[in-house]
């Protein structure tokens, strides 16, 4: 974690609504991992006094480039889309708990529900790097809402999934889980809270539909890992990223907490990367 | 005067590289007005240069300039009846704000820090309110943390130690639900290595049960002051709200009652509405408003209290620069409590001590006790009167 000055590269809207936003900023760029974010100052004038935190869409460490994927919903990321290539951010970063891959996993399944892309967008350049394999479940409104393919990596297969049916297949993406759940050795998702939920609720059900309760592994065995702690993440199905309204992004103002099973969790410190089973979902 | 050397800072070459027009002038800001010939408007540490964007090289202080920078005398005793409360510059960081000192350790200096004020701190501990927590308003932030930490013990094992090995002063922020949880957790902070004293949250507008209770009666509040003064001998601040009609005699009763020093002010109490607007936005409902919206309450209830009470007052309420810092000394405060603004800004409360301290040499000041109470009404006892005719 530092504070970083990251100059602005090129600023493109990708989507209605939605930007990608390239920085130079080596610091960053070198060493963040998947599932971080950064806590971005906002101009002075505004009146604005919190940062705004965003995940880490992607980071070169060759180029020192680093990009943010966000949507404008207030007067911050208003303002975010108005400044110039060329002009200096104050970025807080890296911050939060990483997505951990099991060294063991070979296909994975990453699944976002409209921005959620930007929360595990740099997980599928990660381990395709890794050699692994990886399969994008993207859930959208509609067609003209869907991530462009060719920001992705060739190596990923993508499939879609719209409210409207206008693109892909007609539904939830949560619809198209059960397909993949087979295939894939482990799963990370971001997007809006209903779809966590109920992935979460899927995996919670995972071993007994398929009916092989290590998947001939030792996975599982032996002494439990605390929950929360990097081991027992890693060996988890399921990994979600969570959002949430944010202070100060380094756990001292506790104000962006999400109810865990064992107690309030700070999305900025604990997460925003939490296995699935250590949120109390609603209804569950 | 000697002819300065120009100074750039390292780290600024490949920034300045990239910027085709960065021609620096001296004097960037447009806060210190006409600068007197041959001096630096500005002082500041190279840290704070390289984290300031908007401009690329900061001069920084020569020896000559460092010299007598060091020789003004920034401290402050925040209770002199108590065996003292000496903290080394007038900026605190306010409780909530700044966890336990130890979070924001990888970018700011914390030492330099003149006190740190923890999160509220209870006899047993609490799981806090339910999310989401807090939102941004014009000007401001809205929270309802409720009082979330692990309790007084969790918190003397774990910081404890830390704290002790520490320069900067750590003041424990001690909320309760009764007089006897409160003077519990002070009997158990008395004497614990590390910890310098202890700051009463009796104005918390987001817990049920004792949040603001004591702090809008006068005799609760006396009651609690005085319960608490009989249990330690460590240096006692007490928080007032801003959420009462005439604060004066609530700080005049915690004064009688022991207290060394007020904190002024807690949060202002309101509310957000969701985006559907179908229930209130916060989990708990209401908020605690903090930020630049509160400042101008903040320096009406400090000018008030500072006319009524003799011992000192630590001002907290929307602090961002050193205007604001010279505000609140200016109605009487002895000390300032920075917040919300290091959300957006971590390092503010070590700059702005070097900045008041570069103010000081600017007015060739060798403290800043002449800065305080300027503003203050010259007779106190009459001219007093008139604010609460005023007020709404």
């Amino acid at each position: 974690m530092r504070l970083v000055a990251a100059e602005l590269v090129e600023t493109r809207q990708i989507l209605p609504g939605q930007w990608l936003q390239s920085f130079h900023a080596p610091e960053l760029a070198s060493g963040t991992r998947a599932g971080q974010f950064v806590h971005v100052r906002t101009g002075d004038y505004s009146g604005l006094v919190l940062r705004r935190p965003f995940s880490i869409n992607t980071a070169d460490p060759a180029t020192g480039i680093v990009t943010l994927h966000f949507r404008t919903v207030g007067r911050g990321t208003e303002w975010l889309t108005r400044v110039r290539e060329g002009e200096r951010l104050d970025m807080l970063g890296p911050l939060g708990k990483p997505f951990e891959v099991d060294p063991r996993s070979r296909h994975l399944l990453l699944i976002a529900g409209g921005l959620g892309m930007a929360g595990v967008r740099m997980l599928a350049d990660e381990a395709i790097r890794e050699g692994r394999q990886v399969t994008i479940l993207f859930g959208a409104l509609s067609a003209d809402h869907v991530y462009p393919s060719n920001l992705l990596p060739d190596e990923v297969e993508y499939v879609v999934a719209t409210d409207d049916g206008s693109l892909g297949h007609h539904g939830y993406v949560t619809e198209l889980v059960q397909e993949y759940e087979a295939w894939a050795d482990q799963a990370f998702a971001c997007g809006p809270h209903p779809m966590l939920a109920r992935l979460a609720q899927l995996a919670a059900g995972r071993r007994e539909r398929m009916g092989v309760a290590k998947l001939g592994r030792k996975r599982g065995a032996g002494k439990a890992d605390p929950m929360g702690s990097t081991s027992a993440r890693r060996k988890a199905f399921l990994q979600v990223s969570m959002e949430q309204t944010m202070g100060c992004a380094v756990g001292a103002c506790l104000g962006c907490t999400v109810i865990g099973v064992e107690g309030p969790l700070r999305v900025c410190r604990e997460g925003p990367v939490f296995a699935s089973d250590e949120i109390a979902w609603p209804n569950s | 005067m000697k002819a300065k050397k120009k100074v750039t800072i390292v780290g600024d070459i490949r920034v300045s590289a990239f910027k085709q027009t960065s021609k620096h002038k001296p004097s960037s800001t447009g806060r210190s007005g006409p600068a007197m010939p041959g001096e630096r408007p500005r002082v500041e540490t190279a840290r704070a240069a390289v984290a300031d964007l908007g401009t690329p090289s900061v001069p920084r202080p020569t020896i000559a300039e460092r010299e007598a920078l060091d020789r003004i005398d920034l401290s402050v005793d925040l209770a002199p009846e108590h065996g003292g409360l000496i903290l080394a510059n007038p900026i605190l960081v306010a409780s909530g704000t700044f966890g336990y000192g130890v979070e924001y350790g990888e970018v700011v200096d914390v030492q330099r820090i003149g006190a740190i004020c923890c999160k509220g701190t209870t006899l047993r501990p609490r799981a806090g309110n339910q999310p989401p927590r807090v939102t941004e308003t014009p000007g401001g932030m809205l929270n309802s943390i409720g009082l979330q930490n692990p309790g007084v013990d969790a918190v003397i094992e774990k910081y404890g130690p830390i704290w002790q090995g520490w320069k900067v002063p750590v003041i424990v922020n001690v909320a309760g639900e009764s007089i006897e949880d409160y003077v519990e957790v002070a009997r158990r902070l008395d004497g614990v290595p590390g910890v310098a004293g202890i700051e009463l949250n009796i104005s918390c507008p987001n817990v049920g049960k004792g949040g603001l209770q004591f702090a809008i009666d006068r005799d609760a509040a006396r009651a609690v002051t005085a319960a608490v003064r009989r249990a330690t001998d460590l240096p006692l601040l007490v928080k007032l709200s801003p959420n009462v009609a005439d604060v004066r005699p609530i700080a005049k009763a915690i004064e009688e009652a022991g207290a060394d020093a007020i904190t002024a002010i807690n949060t202002l109490s309101g509310l957000a509405v969701s985006p559907d607007r179908t229930r209130a936005f916060l989990g708990n409902t209401y908020g605690g408003l903090s930020g630049p919206a509160v400042k101008p309450v903040a320096l009406r209830i400090v000018y008030e209290v500072a006319q009524v009470v003799s011992i000192p007052i630590v001002a907290i309420g929307g602090v961002t620069n050193l205007d604001d810092v010279l505000d609140f000394l200016a109605c009487g405060a002895v000390a300032v409590q920075v917040g919300t603004a290091i959300f957006a800004d971590p390092e503010l409360p070590v700059r702005l001590g070097d900045e008041l301290r570069g103010e000081c040499l600017r007015r060739g000041l060798s403290s800043y006790g002449s800065l305080i109470g300027t503003a203050l009404p010259k007779r106190t006892g009459a001219a007093s009167s008139k604010g609460a005719e005023y007020r709404p």
